[in-house]
């Protein structure tokens, strides 16, 4: 016989967390930050953010969202109001609430606008990882720069909102506070939400205009350019004091282990065509008669009717004989 | 004095191009339920049992070779398999055919009927569990099916129907009966044969033999 029956007790099943860097080239902290040097339709919208000068990979797009439209041009100035801003208010509003009639709150206070950081799709592979989030933001007046993190290491059961989980951005490091408190006042709320399912972070102006300055212009059909002056208060913090953008992933990886075991008595001799002399069937060495040497190179694993259905290699061959046994795991990742 | 190492060998399993193919099917047929081991790319005429440096040696040229990676086709991986045989066997089994190719023009037919030679104690016999017939592309065949097996499990894969492009089919039987292909298309503008592979596997001996299909156009 050649195949040989798996018993339950041989499966096993894991599920393990894998977390890494998001940013490109493993990179564990942005500390450098450019935009495109050339203009784009989608400007208006939201500009993406590179780590070097080549501009090779997008690590993060900056957005800015207003609910009255302010801080960019109407699209038709015989609608007034409706602008690049309010577009992205509903959007973001939509796909984070799934509410049209929900203003976006932090920490309990109602905000009208935002900035949104969204990741690239390419930077992580299935959600980011609370804790991990630390960013520092400067602007000229305030407390100059600031430290921001998510609360997850603050909280004991998760907030979930219509896009999955979601956690405050507060002043702190690391998913706490840097005092222990909130981490955030309640006249302004919270710095933000951090949405790691959905890989987005919001931030809040008003509490980042009260600790920094830096105020979005929301001027009524005017081209604010509110997302440059974020892009500035992220990169200019590094000239500073800043620490830059520190974000990991995480990614659940499920795997199946199949414990493999050849007893002492079993799979000693080979279809091997060069284990055979001639097209008589001879083994090809009479010591193999009663003392064969096989080489296991591959473990097939299989179905009730002899499909194979997924096969591992070894590194190199492995002995066995009638004064060995065999254990292998093979671990098969869906 | 050193540690032993008591470790398991971790090996990481990739799927086949069959195996994603059930996966992908969802009807419960991708459920792995027993296993073989291969030595595909072994060559044991390096094993030398006339080492001068003495039996720890007589494996030597073998057992430091590295390996080179699994492949996804099915057809071309688990090969050799090992074997579980009685202490001092002296003779493997083998697979004995008619004809040691098929050639078939479009529409023909024909009936392969393998005996298994050395095994349970007999010069040629059938075996009791069949064979394991896997054609490597069986847009080659009109009919391809296997017959002397009776059990749910072979009766389900046996009518199994399989579709796409350039796919392997596998039956199980004692048997098996083909027919070539009547389809024009698969011939293109200049070629009149097609070639696949029909690989023979008894299931209880393991023995293994790899014929040549070669189905002719008809003019």
């Amino acid at each position: 016989m050649s195949y040989k029956r798996l018993d339950p007790e041989d499966f096993l099943v894991s599920i393990d967390s894998i977390t890494s860097t998001v940013w490109s080239g493993n990179t564990p902290t942005l500390t450098t930050f450019f935009t495109s040097s050339t203009a784009s339709s989608n400007d208006e919208y939201y500009k993406n953010v590179y780590q070097d000068s080549s501009r090779t990979d997008v690590e993060f797009a900056i957005s800015y969202g207003d609910k009255l439209g302010s801080g960019s041009v109407n699209f038709n100035d015989l609608v007034p109001y409706i602008t690049p801003t309010r577009t992205v208010y509903g959007q973001f509003r939509n796909l984070i609430y799934g509410d049209e009639n929900t203003e976006f709150n932090f920490g309990g206070t109602d905000s009208e606008t935002f900035w949104a950081l969204t990741v690239d799709r390419a930077r992580y592979k299935e959600k980011l990882l609370p804790g991990t989030f630390n960013i520092s933001i400067s602007g000229s007046s305030g407390d100059g720069t600031i430290y921001l993190t998510d609360n997850s290491g603050m909280v004991s059961t998760d907030t979930y909102l219509d896009c999955g989980r979601v956690y405050q951005i507060i002043s702190g490091s690391n998913g706490t506070s840097h005092d222990g408190g909130t981490g955030y006042s309640t006249t302004q709320g919270s710095f933000g939400l951090f949405l790691p399912d959905i890989s987005t972070l919001i931030l809040n102006p008003a509490a980042i205009a009260y600790h920094t300055g830096v105020t979005p212009n929301r001027t009524s059909n005017s081209a604010g350019d509110n997302i440059s002056l974020m892009f500035e208060a992220i990169s200019g913090s590094i000239a500073g004091l800043g620490t830059g953008f520190k974000l990991n992933s995480e990614e659940t990886l499920t795997s199946d282990y199949v414990f493999v075991r050849a007893r002492n008595s079993e799979l000693n001799y080979s279809e091997n065509p060069s284990f055979i002399s001639g097209s008589t069937g001879d083994v090809l060495y009479d010591s193999f008669i009663n003392s064969p040497q096989s080489y296991v190179t591959t473990v097939g694993l299989y179905n009730d009717t002899n499909e194979l259905l997924a096969v591992a290699k070894l590194s190199k061959p492995l002995v066995k004989d009638f004064t060995k046994e065999t254990l292998l795991r093979v671990k098969l990742d869906f | 004095m050193g540690f032993l190492n008591n470790t398991a060998v971790t090996l990481d399993a990739i799927l086949t191009r069959k195996g994603r193919e059930l996966l992908a099917r969802g009807d419960g047929s991708f459920r792995i339920t027993q296993f073989a081991l291969a030595d595909d790319e072994i060559d044991y005429t390096l094993y030398n049992p006339n080492h001068p440096s003495g039996s720890g040696f007589y494996g030597e040229a073998i057992e430091s070779m590295p390996l080179m990676e699994a492949f996804p086709d099915e057809t071309q991986i688990m090969k050799y398999k090992l074997v579980t045989l009685p202490r001092g066997t002296a003779r493997m089994p083998v697979l004995s055919l008619a004809d040691n190719q098929i050639t078939l023009t479009q529409g023909a037919s024909t009936v392969v009927s393998p005996q298994t030679l050395n095994y349970l104690s007999s010069a040629t016999t059938f075996e009791p569990s069949g064979y394991t017939f896997t054609i490597s592309d069986v847009r080659l065949l009109n009919s391809y099916v296997a017959a002397g097996v009776d059990t749910p499990e072979v009766q389900a894969l046996n009518s199994t129907s399989t579709l796409g492009t350039q796919v392997s089919k596998t039956v199980v039987g004692t048997t098996l009966s083909l027919t070539a292909t009547t389809i024009n298309t698969l011939f293109g503008a200049v070629n009149t044969t097609l070639t696949a592979t029909l690989q023979i596997v008894g299931r209880d001996s393991g023995a293994r033999l790899s014929i040549p299909v070669t189905i002719k156009k008809k003019n």
